[in-house]
């Protein structure tokens, strides 16, 4: 069902867990599998993503998928980030089964929703900065 | 690879050396085609005939003649099902059956539904078993068959077929039983228990893969599902392979002869296994009836665990486990048995099925929780759920 380079990647997800100061967290739910994913993102002053890290509830090639994304992450400005697309996901495997190809659309959803919500994070840091200015 | 623990003897079993042994002889000293008339033929013939004789034995039917040897449980379903609707399609077309039926009924049942058939399938509760107020409620002018399988193949639920069998004989309804899963797990009687017809299989007892058998009583028509010859009393076209009847055979004399020794094992095998999980892993969930089940199979959930994952993590550390059924293994979709048992989302998606034989050891258990506990502990710590559920 999987090749053997997705199922090491599975086995050994060098992203996988917690990221310790993410400063954007983006959250993808998939209505039919219920699988639930997390991406979360540190970002440096000048909008490069320094690390990011996922944590996921879903099958092999969502916890792959999820490592894939994160390693394109890395280094990468979030411009760059949000021109991520499904179809390089799915190119990184060697294989995915049909049913499965749903995993990097919650993937490129996830970065969509944590770049949003860095900006947010950011636009409320810069309310509270004119504020205290005032 | 080191070790492995095969606990998926639910899917399939490994086929016995007394089995093999029995098998051996068919393949090149008396492989005579049992419809022959000549001397090739009738030893091939006697041998069919004592694994006829022992199967019926083992069931309690009256005549040996009411065993009809099918390429497995999936035919004997298809055939029973397709079968019997069609042979009374005059008296009616109504048919009911649970919602947790093996695969194989529920889809011979989709394509009788073109042929005009109407199926009803009846609701359980949360631990898997038919409600028989529910059942007679469903009773139409029309019913002809009611199907409901003694245990559930996915979480082991023992339906009370007795009583199921007592209503549709009330009604004069053609009951029948998929006991694929019950052969050797619990006592079976088909003229004590009422049972018109009956679906086994081989290979869920220690027999051959691609055999199986339905038992029809005498008297009750049937329409052929396969055509082409005349063997099993016209029944069931095509040439009877020897030495898989006779694997079959032989295996249920061995389930029936060893019934209680082996439910002892089983259950001892099965309690060890639920106590040390319980004890090395939190929030765990056993799905299915809390008594009333087979000691062979249990079904858990581990909350904030996919199960696909875990089965995958398993499988690298050598223990065979199986999602739902290995019928609709491979697929998305969701165990629809646990569905009608109504587990919500969360646990539907992180349970796993573990069954066991009786040859494993306390070693294999100890090794089995071990890999377990620790693809548990792995998957919840990279888990986007949380106790407090999807925030």
């Amino acid at each position: 069902m999987y090749s053997t380079k997705t199922l090491e990647r599975f086995k050994n997800p060098s992203f996988a867990g917690g990221l310790r100061g993410a400063n954007a967290t983006g959250k993808a739910e998939d209505e039919i599998s219920k699988d639930l994913i997390k991406i979360y993102m540190l970002i440096d002053e000048d909008g490069i993503i320094d690390n990011a890290k996922f944590k996921a509830f879903g099958g092999v090639a969502t916890i792959v998928a999820c490592d894939i994304a994160c390693q394109m992450l890395v280094g990468k400005s979030l411009e760059e980030a949000l021109s991520i697309t499904e179809e390089e996901i799915i190119s990184e495997f060697n294989d995915i089964p049909l049913d499965r190809k749903y995993c990097a659309t919650l993937v490129e959803e996830a970065i969509k929703n944590a770049v949003e919500d860095y900006y947010k994070r950011l636009e409320k840091l810069e309310k509270k900065m004119a504020e205290s200015q005032n | 690879m080191d070790k492995r623990v095969y606990l998926d003897s639910a899917s399939t079993t490994y086929v016995s050396s007394e089995v093999m042994a029995e098998m051996l002889p068919c393949f090149n000293t008396i492989y005579g085609n049992s419809n022959s008339v000549h001397s090739y033929g009738r030893d091939a013939k006697a041998i069919v005939d004592r694994a006829r004789d022992r199967i019926a034995h083992a069931i309690g039917a009256e005549k040996s003649n009411e065993i009809y040897f099918t390429s497995g449980g999936t035919e004997a379903d298809n055939f029973a099902i397709k079968g019997l609707a069609r042979a009374y399609s005059n008296k009616g077309k109504h048919i009911i059956i649970s919602a947790i039926e093996h695969s194989a009924i529920m889809e011979a049942c989709e394509e009788l539904e073109k042929e005009g058939f109407v199926v009803t399938k009846i609701p359980v509760d949360s631990m898997g078993l038919v409600k028989l107020t529910d059942l007679i409620h469903e009773i139409r002018n029309d019913t002809i068959l009611i199907s409901i399988m003694a245990v559930n193949n996915e979480v082991g639920t023992i339906q009370n077929i007795k009583a199921i069998a007592k209503i549709a004989h009330d009604y004069s309804i053609i009951f029948h039983t998929d006991a694929s899963q019950a052969l050797g797990a619990i006592k079976i009687n088909v003229q004590d228990m009422e049972i018109d017809a009956m679906t086994l299989t081989a290979h869920k007892i220690n027999g051959p893969k691609g055999v199986g058998c339905l038992y029809l009583k005498n008297g009750i028509r049937i329409e052929p599902l396969i055509v082409g010859g005349s063997q099993e009393r016209g029944k069931r076209g095509g040439t009877v392979d020897v030495a898989l009847v006779a694997g079959f055979g032989k295996a249920v004399e061995i389930a029936e002869r060893d019934m209680i020794i082996n439910q002892q094992k089983l259950r001892s095998i099965r309690d060890y296994f639920i106590r040390s999980v319980q004890e090395k892993i939190e929030y765990v969930q056993i799905n299915g009836h809390p008594q009333q089940k087979v000691n062979s199979i249990v079904n858990m959930s581990f909350d904030m665990v996919d199960n696909e994952s875990l089965l995958m993590l398993l499988d690298m550390g050598g223990v065979a486990v199986s999602i739902g059924s290995a019928c609709k293994a491979g697929s998305t979709e969701k165990s629809y048995v646990l569905q009608a048992m109504g587990l919500d989302d969360e646990h539907l998606k992180s349970s796993v099925r573990f069954s066991f034989a009786k040859n494993l050891t306390r070693s294999d258990i100890d090794y089995a929780v071990e890999v377990l506990q620790k693809a548990v502990e792995r998957l919840r710590s990279i888990s986007a759920l949380t106790k407090a559920g999807r925030r």
